[in-house]
């Protein structure tokens, strides 16, 4: 079944400016508008949100904690890299989020970063010993989430004896999201992935056995038809997922283009396929 | 001066009075008759998560006179970064007083963290810094670095994550490098979060002169509370205020305090009452205090209303006070008098009790006296 993500803005947008003698009491915008993104996702009944990790934008783990609290249906896909935490914490607080959350936080891991974003954030690995650490990173979260008690010695990161309490909340390990077209890259899929995103010039036949194909494509909001069209013949080579984001780039447009994509786009889908929404 | 009254948010679940053990909201137990959120509707989920009655929680505590919440974390409680970034949009006032290890967070990602839940709580972040009790416990969390080097890890931290917060900033030390890093232009400018750093070792006293706003002690009897915090000033050029982390068990009278108290005891079998080791040098502070009391509750009341027992009723600290509303704002004022400056304070259930002490303990704290 084809499933249709939007994705959410990072940036506080910007502002009309009023003249003077209209009576402004706006609140000073110091968040994007990814609240009210995934509102209209839930509304308007997208299968997900997705934060993407921006460098110049706010972080995306408290921004999908906020939208998860918002809904109550769609899938919440943050974006990180394996250096932000150990795999213990960041699997410790994606409990806490799938405990909060009816299972609907996803992982959306960035294992390449350009060199000097990776520095800025106090990464210095290099190479493909970025797949090698990413992997620790994968097999110690899983690890923990469940089994007890759980030991790993890895070259990046260990763990001794650990191990999360049971939970009566359902609490799935998140949804995990990779990427990259290296030898590298694809055999940490298939080890790690659920679903594996491509570019639009990307073959899906690259996408590992038992991993689901996703694109993150760029959609102009003029031409439902010409996304219809594009989601259904893709669908058809293949991609089970699409992350879709504004064509022109203001963080204010991804609102719009979510209720554009349920009212206009998932109408032309359906006709065409079961289930989609 | 004014004093910033916390009151802690319970991450593990709650249990309907601190005499019944049983965690029946939110947690991570089994279903038990009576729980709620989550609860099952005709064997279903009722569609209200953990964090249902946390929210209910945050709620009350800012309606009652506290500026916010301790969010602790142990292997078995849920994430405080996780609860405050989902919480921070239903609430107004409530400060998000989040505990955390620097070792498990690169102070970069702590920064963009912070400077987010900043913008979306107008300035509502505040840390507690925990550098670790140790032993066994480090290990869970896959920490290996030894307790006095991780008093020197969380130094270096909080410098990075200063550094970042005012960036750009370079830095090449013992545990972090980071090249050009600094916060995006519109997350700059936030607030720094105040610091209350946790830690009774002679090398955490040592790092909290360098970075604490408050020094933060679990509650002991007031003599050693107030040598401890001397230590404290001996060690810091600039001494940090002082805040103190205190379960209360405030009734009408004193009778009915200790009775809710005699009835949780009544439930332990002689083995409960031997609590759990650590090897936080907190811990082993309090254990000694209480050291050579009898089998009898009262035993553990180690000076008037300072009763020594909680750790057997509920996972924690050791030390609370207990007694009429009169009493307990007694004693409050006298820690007041000893310098502290600020309180976390805590009861079973989160809910009512905040309420409770809210309504009848702090409008009777008469503060510093001269």
């Amino acid at each position: 079944m084809t499933r249709l993500h939007v994705v959410a803005p990072t940036r506080a947008p910007g502002r009309a400016v009023l003249p003077d003698f209209v009576t402004d009491v706006r609140p000073r915008a110091v968040e994007p508008g990814h609240r009210a993104v995934g509102r209209a996702a839930e509304l308007g009944g997208l299968d997900g949100v997705l934060v993407p990790f921006d460098p110049g934008g706010h972080d995306p783990l408290v921004l999908a904690a906020a939208v998860l609290r918002d809904t109550r249906h769609v899938q919440v896909a943050a974006e990180f890299h394996p250096a932000i935490a150990t795999p213990v914490y960041a699997a410790k607080l994606s409990a806490s989020l799938q405990r909060y959350t009816g299972g609907r936080f996803a992982w959306r891991l960035a294992v390449d970063l350009p060199p000097d974003v990776a520095r800025a954030h106090g990464d210095f690995l290099e190479g493909p010993a970025r797949y090698a650490r990413a992997d620790e990173f994968l097999t110690i979260a899983k690890g923990v989430w469940s089994e007890r008690p759980y030991t790993f010695e890895g070259e990046h990161f260990q763990v001794l004896e650990g191990g999360f309490p049971g939970s009566r909340v359902p609490r799935p390990f998140p949804r995990v999201y990779l990427s990259g077209t290296s030898a590298e890259a694809l055999a940490l899929s298939a080890r790690h992935a659920d679903a594996h995103l491509i570019g639009p010039d990307d073959d899906p036949g690259l996408v590992p056995d038992g991993v689901d194909a996703a694109l993150r494509l760029r959609a102009d909001t003029d031409d439902e038809a010409a996304l219809a069209d594009e989601i259904l013949r893709r669908a058809e080579a293949g991609i089970a997922e699409f992350f879709v984001e504004p064509a022109a780039t203001p963080a204010s447009q991804s609102t719009g283009t979510a209720y554009w994509l349920a009212q206009r786009v998932l109408p032309l889908l359906r006709k065409e396929t079961e289930g989609v929404g | 001066m004014s004093v910033d009254v916390y009151w802690r948010i319970a991450m593990e679940g709650d249990a309907p009075a601190l005499r019944l053990g049983d965690i029946t909201r939110g947690g991570f137990g089994p279903y038990l008759p009576g729980a709620l959120g989550p609860g099952l509707r005709g064997g279903a989920p009722d569609g209200y998560g953990p964090l249902d009655y946390m929210g209910e929680v945050a709620r009350a505590t800012e309606r009652s006179g506290f500026v916010g919440g301790l969010m602790p974390s142990f292997p078995e409680t849920d994430d405080p970064w996780a609860a405050a970034a989902a919480l921070a949009g239903e609430t107004t006032a409530y400060r998000f007083m989040i505990a955390f290890q620097p070792g498990f967070l690169h102070p970069v990602q702590a920064a963009r963290m912070s400077a987010s839940l900043q913008a979306a709580t107008g300035g509502r972040v505040v840390y507690n810094i925990i550098s670790g009790g140790g032993g066994p416990q480090q290990l869970w969390w896959g920490d290996k670095v030894a307790h006095d080097d991780r008093y020197a890890r969380t130094s270096e931290f909080l410098d990075v994550l200063k550094g970042v917060w005012d960036g750009p900033f370079d830095h090449d030390g013992r545990f972090y490098r980071v090249e050009g890093a600094a916060l995006p232009p519109e997350l700059r400018g936030q607030p720094f979060p105040e610091v209350f750093f946790s830690g009774s070792s002679p090398a955490a006293i040592a790092a909290a002169g360098r970075h604490a706003d408050y020094y933060l002690s679990w509650l002991e009897p007031f003599d050693a509370l107030a040598a401890k915090f001397a230590l404290v000033r001996q060690h810091s050029d600039t001494p940090p205020k002082f805040a103190v982390r205190v379960d209360v068990l405030a009734r009408e009278t004193e009778e009915e305090a200790w009775e809710e108290l005699r009835r949780g005891w009544a439930r332990l079998g002689g083995e409960q009452r031997t609590p759990d080791a650590s090897e936080s040098v907190g811990w082993r502070r309090g254990r000694e205090f209480t050291a050579g009391a009898g089998d009898d509750l009262r035993d553990l009341e180690v000076q008037p209303n300072v009763w020594g027992g909680f750790n057997r009723l509920r996972p924690g600290p050791l030390f609370g006070l207990v007694g009429d509303y009169h009493q307990v704002a007694e004693r409050l004022d006298e820690l007041i008098g000893l310098g502290v400056d600020a309180f976390i304070l805590a009861g079973v259930p989160h809910l009512e009790e905040a309420q409770r002490v809210g309504r009848h303990v702090l409008p009777l704290l008469k503060g510093k006296i001269a």
